[in-house]
């Protein structure tokens, strides 16, 4: 029996040894073990818990709505709670399509360097001197240097390399998933970065009906929600005129029909849509560090520069921000972002609350709908209903689970 | 009947990408569609680029429409560039990238 929407392999790859192996990924019997969430944590249990584990939901990559989400698991914090971190825009769905359902990463590379997985491939690329440029900076190279502007990376920043627990891993540039430190995992494991691309094909066990049912169930959502806001839809601190004013467009993550994400410019006219400038401004998701930013004092073009610099340094803003004075300036919050013993210094403040996590009230739920590789934001809005979810999913796997 | 883009309208969701894969191969994918999403991610500049059999290559950027057929800058995976890809059939009359595109960035017209 074909394994639908799925591609039955885990990728292992032991940094120490610079070996890559692989097991088949078993056939999930019932919706716990189907869970994404649940199969990272059996995969520590199995390959310990030092280790890191990407992986990708049943549903992701398929039709249902917001589809995108995959996720990481790091080691256990200092009182043994899981740390998961969702991961949004295309790098879910794109992790999927490198042929691989889950991957497990363990030991730590003598050399500094960066994954690089594609076409069912796990290979490591040794790039000591990428430690000494900044997150953006590392996925422009990984992309110049493999010849592939698609391809999406996960990229760390000298706050994860120097192991703090306050870094924060940027998804193609941008941060807002990782608020639990995964940074300082990978720094551990002498990784710069993780890149993916994704070339392969997943089957659906009917095609033309999962299709219909799904942009169906879309079209009834959208009707529901209305005219889409990008931030603003989902937070009430994206209403600020000064942070209207510099939005440039909203951009969904895959599948996604009401996105979250809006992209303001700082380096010039927000209505500007050619391609001048490179590096024009910032995506926003990241909601909490967008209320921290205000909060501190900042306008909405100073708060985009501080996210923006945080992003590149791989630091988690609302650390930073919770670091710096009230009516900081963004100049003296950069100096901060720049310091990492000062910053090293400041980690006695509160835990950043956040950004996805908070979607739901009860976490089993946020879990539940994370493990299924669906946005959390987008499936709080609209209402996430496990059994209906359920039945549509098994429509689209095949197979009845229990 | 033909596509139009309106290369503004688009978010850059990608089903339309998986839509047109899903009609042709009945599987997921975005390397055998003959519609795909052109991303400049950091800039966020971003559009379509179509494969058509009577006007070659379909250029949708945020600055406008254009026909070409080269797809000089079209971007597009690196693996598998436009023209390598067959060209949209309209589904047989009904185009699944209109039908799954969320904001009606993709019409018919004809």
């Amino acid at each position: 029996m074909s394994l639908y929407l799925r591609n039955g392999k885990v990728g292992i790859y032991d940094l120490t040894k610079d070996d890559s192996t692989e097991q088949p990924l078993e056939e999930a019997v019932s919706w716990e073990s189907a869970s994404s969430d649940m199969i990272a944590r059996r995969l520590a249990d199995e390959y310990g818990q030092d280790t890191l584990v990407l992986a990708t939901g049943l549903l992701t990559y398929s039709f249902v709505p917001a589809a995108a989400a995959g996720l990481i698991r790091g080691r256990l914090d200092a009182d043994g709670r899981e740390r998961i971190a969702p991961l949004l825009g295309f790098a879910g769905t794109e992790l999927k399509l490198t042929g691989f359902d889950f991957v497990v990463l363990k030991g730590k590379a003598e050399t500094p360097g960066y994954l690089w997985i594609r076409d069912g491939i796990i290979e490591f690329v040794r790039a000591p001197d990428m430690l000494k440029i900044d997150s953006w900076k590392r996925i422009d190279r990984i992309r110049a240097d493999q010849g592939d502007n698609e391809i999406h990376v996960i990229a760390n920043g000298p706050w994860g390399d120097k192991g703090l627990a306050r870094s924060q891993l940027v998804v193609d540039y941008w941060g807002g998933e990782d608020k639990v430190g995964m940074g300082a995992d990978l720094g551990r494991m002498g990784l710069a970065a993780i890149a993916f691309r994704g070339m392969g094909e997943l089957d659906v066990a009917e095609p033309e009906g999962h299709f219909e049912d799904a942009i169906l169930l879309m079209r009834e959502h959208i009707e529901r929600l209305g005219k889409n806001y990008g931030l603003a839809s989902y937070a009430k601190v994206a209403e600020r005129e000064d942070f209207r004013k510099i939005v440039h467009r909203h951009v969904a993550c895959y599948g996604c029909p009401f996105p979250c994400r809006s992209f303001a410019k700082v380096e010039e006219d927000p209505k500007e849509f050619r391609l001048l400038s490179k590096e024009p401004g910032y995506l926003h998701f990241d909601i909490p560090a967008l209320e921290r930013a205000f909060d501190t004092g900042l306008d909405a073009r100073s708060a985009t520069k501080v996210l923006m610099n945080c992003a590149k340094a791989g630091a988690e803003p609302c650390t930073v921000l919770s670091a710096a004075a009230t009516a900081a300036t963004s100049e003296s919050i950069d100096a901060l972002i720049s310091d990492i013993p000062r910053a090293i210094n400041s980690t006695n403040i509160d835990n950043p609350p956040g950004n996805f996590e908070r979607s739901f009230e009860d976490q089993k739920e946020y879990r539940r709908c994370l493990g299924l590789g669906l946005c959390p934001r987008y499936w709080s809005k609209v209402g996430f209903d496990t059994a209906a979810i359920g039945s549509f999913a098994e429509a689209t796997v095949g197979r009845t689970l229990q | 009947m033909k596509l139009t883009i309106d290369p503004l309208k688009c978010i850059c969701c990608g089903l339309c990408e998986s839509a047109c894969s899903i009609n042709r191969d009945s599987v997921l994918t975005p390397m055998t569609s003959s519609i795909i999403l052109h991303i400049d991610d950091k800039a966020n500049y971003f559009g379509l680029v179509l494969k058509t059999k009577a006007g070659g290559v379909v250029l949708a950027k945020p600055e406008g429409v254009t026909a070409a057929q080269q797809a000089s800058g079209s971007g597009g995976p690196g693996a598998k560039p436009i023209l390598l890809r067959e060209a949209c059939d309209l589904c047989g009359g009904k185009p699944k990238c209109v039908e799954a595109c969320p904001v009606h960035c993709i019409c018919t017209e004809g």
